[in-house]
């Protein structure tokens, strides 16, 4: 099992999700996020006076999916996310050891 | 689970067969409805037996003498079915092993039985030192009553007390409060939750035990503070919490008291509510729920205000008309002659909102007993009637609490009976929270709060509020927002068409009955455009900043998102949103005032097409299209017909005007044809005059057609006075503009004057963008507006040789914010132009201010 953790931009969710919807995962967790990549913000000009944006608002998406399914979610998430321009984000990898059914107690077959 | 040594195997079984019983009896209360107060009481009555016995169960070798009490609710008997038992254990002598072997044979049978046991255990002598960090175990012990043990140690327990008057009374007073307020914090301070917490909730069961405790404390030996308080009627909505909370028990089988949306259809039907739908009987039980709490929270108002300390006692302030000031709020003198007056009671909610204070229950009273006498129309019958139900609605302190009560005696939904469709109208979504009417007020509260914000980054919206010329009409365009989600379907288009009858009664302009109408039709899209677009894409800016099409229409709209998402719930306005939100504000901001110079009118847009259609019969067809053409698209939302017919014959040197007034300003359309120092000589002459510039616009056809409207207030009185002096101002702007009056001259005095220097109170700001707009280099410069400022500063932008095409005029509060479209021999300036075209007007902006 992996968890692949997805910072996209904020208007990018429902594309991700319709992408990984395609490919049957349905279960995920989004965060309202903030923060910088190469990006590291910009600055706005409002009334002649600047202000920094340094933190910028993203979307992070998790998603725990099978080992063999990993390389194709990927795909997708990026496939949805793309813009060609600075700022569309990350995806992440991380091995996870073992998920939880809080209600029933099992222990998760993803 | 084992038997416990302290606990005799023989008796358990018999306690679990009394608990069994009691339980059963009191179960099949609640299945038929009647969980209320007679079935607690007698439920507590039963589980002091099962106590009582345990305690005799747990006597054994000598022990210093103790008392058992009860404590908080199962002190005062209103036990259900899986509420804590709260017990006070007190030893009058040292607390050793024998006296630790009572108490655990005590608590460990009714643990085994289940129950949770909320106990304290202590010496007699600790009871005069009890701590005060632990106020909530002092109000329950205002409750405590003697279970078994020995009296003589109840009753010296109770004369530990805070008594009525003394300090450590109003101390626990205070701290009550406190607590009442930390509690309400929780729910944003409202009852209407769609899924209320029957305990903790405000107007729920623990706000009628602080009214209890707020009784006890006060000591008057009955409930004060409310005006004309119905016992009877907080007996009645404490007996309905109770019979709620009682199925929610027997339901979920343990200590639940949130009220689920799943749980209000089986309260609904367990209460026998009729309707054949469950969602029908829902609505109804959910409506009486509202109705109690709301009892229950005025209730609880007026208690804590009591508990406050009665005010000085001071006779009425008479005011006007019928109305006097009194220390619970604003009263009728004569009752009688006030219900046949309804336009008095919104004079009493007028005065209420001026003087900082309530409207007392007497008038409350009175207006409700009287409402079924008018009907809407009643409200608005004169102008000044008119004038009174738009202004109440005005952002200011107090504005929520006024509303609520307006809404609450049933005056809201008569004056707006279209606001009346969605009282206590529940929407099951996973987002909001609270029934749509007290969503709407909510987002009035929310406005009203942004005049005192909370933090630095709610500041900046703060200042739109402040900027906004008719706040009024962005809290009118709130109250009705959602008023079509009576419906089942979509709800913004119903909204707006049962407003209709809400713009016509109150007979508003044209201009502001389109602006109501705008907000509450597009009151979703700013947040779907900054939540869900790619806002960083110009393209969704352009197209936003083309559907706002003015920064008046984009700052009202801004705040109605904000306060609109912040009304659905605690934490659904994180400050990512809000930063989200102000992103796009800033953008759609920037081109509003920056990029309009680049979409010009073309030929096959909607909005022409309509102008077309309705032009009157002595303009053509050609004849428009011509002056409209190679304007930007913004002139569109200030389109007159009668620019075209001032544009008509015009000459070199010629200035074709007129001049109007519209309410408590002055507008004046000018249109000439274009040559150096124009714009300055017309906005120099209404400094001349007196005249306070507020807000205004400057268009130049390619043809060289200038049209400038410029709104401005009569500072010295001179056209109020004055019956001439519209040809007056007429004739001088010919004379100047023509070359035959030097301006100069002519304002030389005045700029000397006194009058006309001021202390400065912000630092200006000169800023060019040339990025922004293809064509032009865009100069904003933001300064204390000072008279004669626009004047000086256009002047000195024609004397460094630049030509001005486009002007956008506007004040907000002390400052003037003015944006030039400037271009040097046709083109955008150079970095050195801009340079030289700074330090001159920072000169200029010098000249005007008090050096001291």
């Amino acid at each position: 099992m992996r968890l692949i953790k997805a910072i996209v931009r904020p208007n990018k969710v429902e594309d991700v999700r319709d992408a990984l919807g395609k490919l049957n995962i349905s279960g995920m967790t989004v965060t309202e996020v903030r923060g910088h990549g190469r990006q590291k913000g910009h600055a706005a000009i409002y009334r002649g006076k600047e202000y920094s944006v340094n933190l910028l608002p993203k979307m992070q998406i998790e998603v725990v999916v099978p080992d063999p399914v990993v390389d194709e979610v990927i795909q997708a998430i990026i496939g949805a996310a793309r813009t060609g321009e600075i700022g569309d984000g990350r995806v992440f990898v991380l091995p996870v050891e073992h998920g939880y059914n809080i209600r029933t107690g099992e222990k998760d077959i993803v | 689970m084992p038997a416990r040594k302290n606990a005799p195997l023989e008796r358990t079984p018999r306690l679990s067969d009394q608990l069994a019983a009691a339980r059963g009896e009191y179960s099949a209360e609640i299945r038929a409805g009647q969980g209320g107060h007679l079935a607690v009481a007698k439920y507590a009555r039963r589980i002091d037996d099962l106590i009582r016995d345990v305690i005799h169960a747990a006597q054994g070798p000598p022990v210093a003498p103790f008392a058992v009490s009860a404590l908080g609710g199962y002190g005062r008997r209103t036990l259900c079915l899986h509420s804590d038992i709260d017990l006070l254990v007190v030893f009058d002598g040292a607390i050793g092993p024998p006296e630790e072997r009572v108490v655990k044979a005590v608590l460990h049978p009714l643990w085994d039985l289940g129950f949770t046991v909320g106990h304290q255990v202590m010496e007699l002598t600790d009871i005069a030192h009890l701590d005060d960090d632990n106020p909530e175990f002092l109000l329950a012990l205002l409750d405590a009553r003697l279970l078994a043990g020995e009296p003589s140690i109840f009753k010296t327990i109770r004369r530990q007390l805070p008594r009525p008057g003394r300090e450590r009374a109003r101390w626990l007073l205070d701290q009550l409060r406190a607590l009442v307020e930390r509690r309400h914090a929780e729910y944003n301070h409202t009852l209407y939750q769609l899924e209320p917490d029957v305990k903790d909730a405000p107007g729920a069961l623990r706000d009628v035990a602080a009214i209890h405790w707020i009784s006890v404390l006060i000591g008057e030996g009955r409930r004060i503070g409310a005006g004309q308080f119905d016992e009877r009627r907080l007996h009645d909505a404490e007996n309905f919490l109770l019979r709620i909370r009682s199925v929610l028990h027997l339901e979920r089988g343990r200590n639940v008291n949130v009220l689920s949306h799943p749980l209000q259809e089986i309260v609904a039907e367990v209460l026998g509510f009729p309707g054949t739908e469950p969602h029908q009987r829902v609505e109804r039980f959910m409506g009486e729920y509202f109705r109690h709490a709301r009892t229950v929270s005025r209730v609880l108002e007026g208690s804590i205000e009591a508990s406050r300390g009665a005010p000085p006692s001071t006779p009425p302030l008479p005011l006007w008309d019928n109305l006097e000031m009194a220390a619970d709020g604003i009263r009728f003198v004569d009752r009688t002659r006030a219900a046949g007056d309804p336009g008095s009671w919104l004079l009493a909610f007028q005065t209420a909102l001026e003087r900082g204070c309530r409207v007392s229950d007497q008038a409350l009273a009175r207006i409700h007993r009287s409402l079924d006498r008018v009907t809407e129309a009643d409200f608005v019958a004169t102008a000044a009637e008119r004038r009174i139900v738009g202004g109440l609605l005005r952002p200011r302190p107090g504005l929520y609490a006024r509303l609520s009560q307006m809404h609450d005696c049933g005056l809201l939904g008569r004056v707006f009976p279209e606001f009346e469709r969605v009282h206590c109208r529940v929407i099951r979504d996973f987002y909001h929270k609270y029934t749509v009417d007290e969503h709407t007020l909510l987002t009035l509260r929310n406005l009203e709060l942004l005049l005192e914000p909370a933090g630095v980054t709610r500041t900046r919206f703060t200042g739109l509020l402040q900027e906004l010329h008719a706040p009024e009409l962005l809290s009118l365009a709130l109250l009705l927002h959602d008023v079509g989600k009576w419906k089942d379907e979509e709800h913004a288009a119903e909204s707006v068409r049962m407003a209709e009858p809400v713009l016509t009664r109150l007979e508003l302009p044209a201009e502001a009955r389109a602006t109501v109408r705008f907000l509450i039709e597009h009151h979703l899209e700013m947040s779907r455009v900054a939540f869900r677009r790619d806002s960083e894409d110009p393209e969704i800016v352009r197209r936003f900043a083309s559907l706002v099409g003015t920064e008046e229409r984009l700052k009202m709209l801004c705040l109605m998102t904000l306060v609109d998402v912040e009304a659905v719930g605690p934490n659904t306005l994180t400050p990512w949103k809000e930063e989200l939100l102000w992103r796009l504000y800033v953008d759609t901001y920037n081109h509003l005032t920056h990029a309009y110079a680049d979409e010009l009118i073309v030929r096959d847009q909607p909005e022409l097409a309509v102008l077309l259609a309705g032009r009157p019969n002595d303009i053509s067809e050609p004849e428009l299209l011509e002056f409209v053409g190679g304007l930007p698209q913004r002139y569109l939302s200030m389109f007159d017909y009668r620019h075209i017919r001032l544009a008509r014959h015009i000459q070199p040197d010629h200035v074709h005007s007129v001049l109007e007034q519209k309410n408590e300003v002055w507008e004046l359309t000018v249109v000439a044809l274009d040559k150096p120092f124009l714009f300055s000589n017309i906005s120099g002459v209404l400094s001349y005059f007196g005249m306070d510039i507020l807000r205004g616009q400057a268009m130049t056809t390619p043809a060289g057609l200038v049209l400038d409207v410029f709104q401005f207030t009569d500072r010295e009185g001179f056209l109020q006075h004055n019956r001439d002096a519209a040809s007056e101002m007429s004739r001088v702007l010919e004379d100047v503009v023509g070359g035959s009056a030097d301006l100069t001259t002519l304002l030389r005095g005045k700029q000397r004057s006194l009058v006309y220097r001021r202390p400065r109170q912000t630092a200006p700001v000169v800023h060019f963008d040339s990025e922004h707009s293809r064509k032009y280099t865009v100069l904003e410069l933001i300064a204390d507006d000072v008279p004669g400022l626009l004047y000086r500063v256009s002047r000195a932008i024609s004397q460094h040789g630049c030509d001005v095409d486009l002007v956008l005029i506007s004040t907000e509060g002390h400052r003037a914010i003015d944006v030039f479209h400037v271009t040097r021999g046709k083109v955008k300036l150079s970095a050195a132009e801009q340079r030289d075209l700074k330090q001159g007007l920072e000169a200029v902006l010098e000249e005007g201010y008090e050096t001291h």
